[in-house]
């Protein structure tokens, strides 16, 4: 096979790339959850499955 | 439960059932002389079921406007007594094959009956018949909750839940008739396989739906498990079944995949379904009605944030913990090993954050056994995910791989995880929906969970024993250098421990047959006290288990 | 900033559905995608033979009969097994397999290399009834496969299907799909020697449930038991050049 999609290329990039991904994407979703702006949405959603009234929003 | 659907939609559902009929009939006549034509036969016989069902209620009075100011529950009432129903059959099959193991001879002389058929009967039964029928009722009863919007149709609910059935009906007939893609956990043939993407589709539509509904402009957390769930389960689904079918007028195909691809290629959707099916839709599950139980709100929403993406980041990785040693190229061993263990990260914050929930209502957890329920699902999802993380480190794994110890983890977390959280959600969740005060008999609920307990405990010790002793066997070498025992020493040495296993099975299974009579009794309960005024009574989540 | 991101995302379902699914899929496929190039790394086997329609039919049977579920065809790299099964399996002995079965439980044994190790009368035995040979067998009796005739009219619509899927059948192996299962349990036949023509002189061409005239169940399942581990010495080679 030619060079660019060769088998060593591939698992090469996979390799390093796929270690980049995860740190970033591990930072993103610890970011987001810790962000203090988000907290009081967070207190709400938490709170909010309580709300007793039983039916739908019109 | 036809008359809570409008004239329109009872319309529809003749002519979906009639399309239904149309397509058994074909492919019974095309798959003559193929098992494809038996279920053709199970087909149309399905659709004249469903189709007398709508066609009896047809005439009932059509529901009035008001319908739109109540949530819309009957699918999840009718999925919770399907689930029920499967948990009882699935059971069932388990315990028999699991008798198999010890008293090999009976089989009847018949194909059916054997250990190798009966087996994804079970798997199927359980995971797909049981798991996944409480995870949609539930997920239409959670969505519309969380939204505080109602299901944006009727329709579509049913033809999800009437759909899934008769994929899961077509897997498990299928297999007893010798249809079967061999592919552990997606057995069914390429038909069964497209109905189950058109259902999923179904699925997928109406919760996003129901989410674009919504007042909040947060989406609660459960509802993320549980879009993980479906999305992903569907993406699963069409990699791991791309396939070639004989002939249209045949059950068999081939997959597109072969040798170390396809090996991958299942394991990554092995590991997978248990990831997406048997942890996060529970998961979404456990974070909906274990704060709701417990009346207290989950312990860190951050935490159950972080723990979203990290189990659905790394989970992804995870599979290949299955072919350790294989053919299978050494770095994607080493891949798997390496997110197996960093899963447990995610997976103890959310054991974690269900019992620190629970920190200051232990009191309710002695005695509400639908609470304890929850807590001892929470408890032993901890304890398998990290027994998960610590066999797919590649030595441990050369011992356990292949043996009965992997059996005992998958139940450790089937029964002790995933059946428990669904019991403890059924108790919750049958009073609130049938509007009654709470369950029929709250000491049937804790025989269940006992029973429960301790078929778990006795299920899994035995297979760790035997699993462990298994392993070492095939691996102890006597002073000559010699492997010092055959196989069929090892055989022999597990005798004792299936029976155990087949024993604690059965006090598992006699768990669901006591819950189902305990659900048909609240029911009961409810028509005869519906008219006295208590019916009406707005139902109080925190009063719901007292 | 990235935290107004995620609240639109949140707020249009489909963004956060799309993330999910983009979440989730990178990392199966940084993980799969490159064992579609081993190929090109992979062992060569120059002496690798095709399945016969038999066989093929027999494997059918194994994976309709759910075997896969006790028995694994996958040995290890492990000292113990290679010296209780043979030499560890290589990627290339089952790249003509759709789907693969190496299995994930041994109830019973594996069975990679279970061709020509017993007998096609004890086989036979064994799976007519396990405690007959085996008296501590917990297997099941698979009578029933003495009594049912093989299908082989569609057999050739099989190897299409495996053509199709990447298995290089010829129009020749395809045309006489039927004709070869039914020579290769009767030696004397005529079309006997066509088997050996089209899949290699290895190729065992004997009644293996006994009786020449009939192809049963029995019959192909015994002559893919016989098969397994033998289409190819790649195994055979590569351990003696480790040692």
């Amino acid at each position: 096979m030619s060079m660019p999609f060769d088998h060593e290329t591939l698992v090469a990039f996979s390799k390093s790339f796929g270690l980049f991904y995860l740190i970033a994407m591990s930072v993103i979703a610890v970011v987001y959850a810790l962000w203090p702006a988000n907290q009081a949405q967070f207190d709400r959603a938490a709170e909010q499955i309580f709300d007793d009234g039983d039916t739908p929003c019109q | 439960m036809i008359s809570g659907l409008t004239l329109g939609e009872r319309q529809t559902a003749v002519c979906l059932s009639l399309a239904l009929l149309v397509l058994g009939v074909i492919f019974a006549g095309a798959g003559q002389g193929d098992p494809l034509g038996v279920h053709g036969f199970i087909i149309a016989a399905y659709a004249v079921v469903v189709m007398g069902a709508v066609i009896t209620g047809y005439y009932a009075p059509a529901p009035g406007a008001d319908r739109l100011t109540q949530y819309y529950d009957d699918p999840t009432k009718f999925g919770i007594i399907v689930a029920m129903l499967w948990a009882i059959f699935g059971m069932f099959v388990g315990d028999w094959v699991a008798w198999l193991l010890a008293y090999p001879d009976m089989t009847f002389d018949a194909a059916w009956a054997s250990f190798g058929r009966l087996r994804p009967v079970h798997t199927t039964g359980v995971i797909f018949g049981f798991g996944g029928n409480a995870l949609i009722a539930t997920s239409y009863h959670v969505v519309q909750r969380t939204s505080r919007a109602r299901l944006p149709d009727q329709l579509s609910p049913w033809v999800v839940l009437i759909g899934y059935n008769l994929f899961c009906l077509l897997a498990v007939s299928g297999y007893l008739i010798g249809i079967t893609q061999s592919k552990e956990y997606a057995e069914p043939e390429w038909y069964a396989d497209i109905l189950l993407v058109i259902v999923w589709v179904t699925y997928f539509l109406l919760y996003i739906r129901t989410l674009a509904r919504r007042q909040e402009p947060h989406i609660y957390v459960a509802n993320w498990y549980y879009m993980a769930f479906i999305l992903v389960v569907a993406v699963l689904h069409i990699v791991n079944n791309l396939a070639v079918p004989v002939s249209l007028t045949e059950a068999k195909s081939y997959s597109l995949f072969a040798g170390v691809q396809d090996a991958m290629t299942q394991w990554w959707y092995g590991h997978n379904a248990v990831a997406f099916f048997l942890t996060a839709g529970f998961l979404g599950m456990m974070y909906y009605y274990l704060p709701k139980r417990a009346g207290r709100p989950i312990y860190s929403y951050r935490m159950s944030i972080v723990g979203f993406w990290g189990i659905t980041f790394f989970y992804m990785w995870a599979g290949s913990h299955h072919l350790h040693y294989t053919a299978l190229p050494l770095w994607v061993q080493n891949l798997g090993m390496t997110f197996s263990v960093m899963l447990l990260v995610p997976s103890w914050i959310a054991a974690g954050n269900a019992l620190m929930t629970l920190n200051g209502a232990w009191t309710r957890v002695r005695d509400d056994a639908t609470l304890r329920f929850m807590a001892m699902a929470a408890v032993f999802y901890g304890l398998s995910t990290f027994e998960g993380s610590f066999m797919a480190i590649r030595p441990v794994n050369s011992l356990s791989h292949y043996t009965d110890w992997t059996i005992g983890h998958v139940h450790a977390g089937t029964l002790g995880w995933v059946s428990m959280i669904v019991f403890g959600t059924f108790y919750s969740l049958v009073p609130w929906m049938w509007k009654v005060e709470r369950m029929y008999s709250r000491k049937l609920v804790e025989w269940h969970f006992w029973l429960a307990m301790a078929g778990t405990l006795i299920y899994v010790f035995a297979m760790w024993n035997s699993g462990i002793i298994q392993g070492l066997m095939w691996r102890t070498y006597n002073d000559g250098g010699t492997l010092a025992y055959s196989f069929v020493d090892s055989l022999v040495a597990m005798h004792p421990y299936y029976i155990a296993r087949a024993v604690g099975g059965f006090l598992f299974f006699l768990g669901p047959v006591i819950g189902l009579y305990n659900i048909l009794m609240t029911i009961r309960l409810s028509r005869e006290t519906a008219g006295t005024g208590i019916a009406e009574m707005p139902v109080v989540a925190l009063k719901a288990g007292e | 900033m990235f935290t107004r991101t995620h609240y639109k995302l949140e707020r249009h379902t489909i963004g956060f559905a799309v993330a999910i699914i983009v979440v989730s899929a990178i990392g199966g496929l940084f993980e799969i995608a490159p064992l579609f190039t081993i190929d090109e790394t992979v062992e060569t086997a120059p002496d690798m033979r095709l399945y016969t329609p038999l066989e093929l039919a027999g494997r059918n049977i194994y994976i309709r009969e759910g075997c896969y579920a006790c028995h694994s065809q996958m040995i290890r790299t492990l000292r113990d097994e290679v010296e209780r099964y043979g030499p560890y399996s290589l990627a290339v002995e089952s790249k003509y397999d759709h789907p693969m079965l190496w299995g994930s439980k041994r109830t019973g044994p594996d069975l990679a290399r279970i061709g020509g190790k017993y007998s096609d009368a004890w086989q036979v035995a064994h799976l007519y009834n396990p405690r007959d040979v085996v008296p501590q067998s917990v297997m099941p009796a698979y009578r029933w496969l003495a009594r049912n005739k093989l299908r082989t009219e569609d057999l050739g619509r099989h190897l299409i299907a495996q053509r199709r899927v990447g298995v290089p059948y010829t129009d020749d192996m395809i045309a006489h799909a039927e004709q070869d299962a039914k020579a290769q349990v009767d030696p004397d036949s005529d079309n006997a020697e066509g088997v050996s023509e089209r899949y290699g002189e290895a190729t065992h061409v004997r009644a293996f449930d006994g009786n020449p005239r009939d192809v049963t169940e029995m019959d192909a399942l015994v002559a893919y038991l016989q098969i397994l581990g033998r289409l190819t010495d790649a195994a055979y080679q590569n351990k003696d050049k480790g040692e």
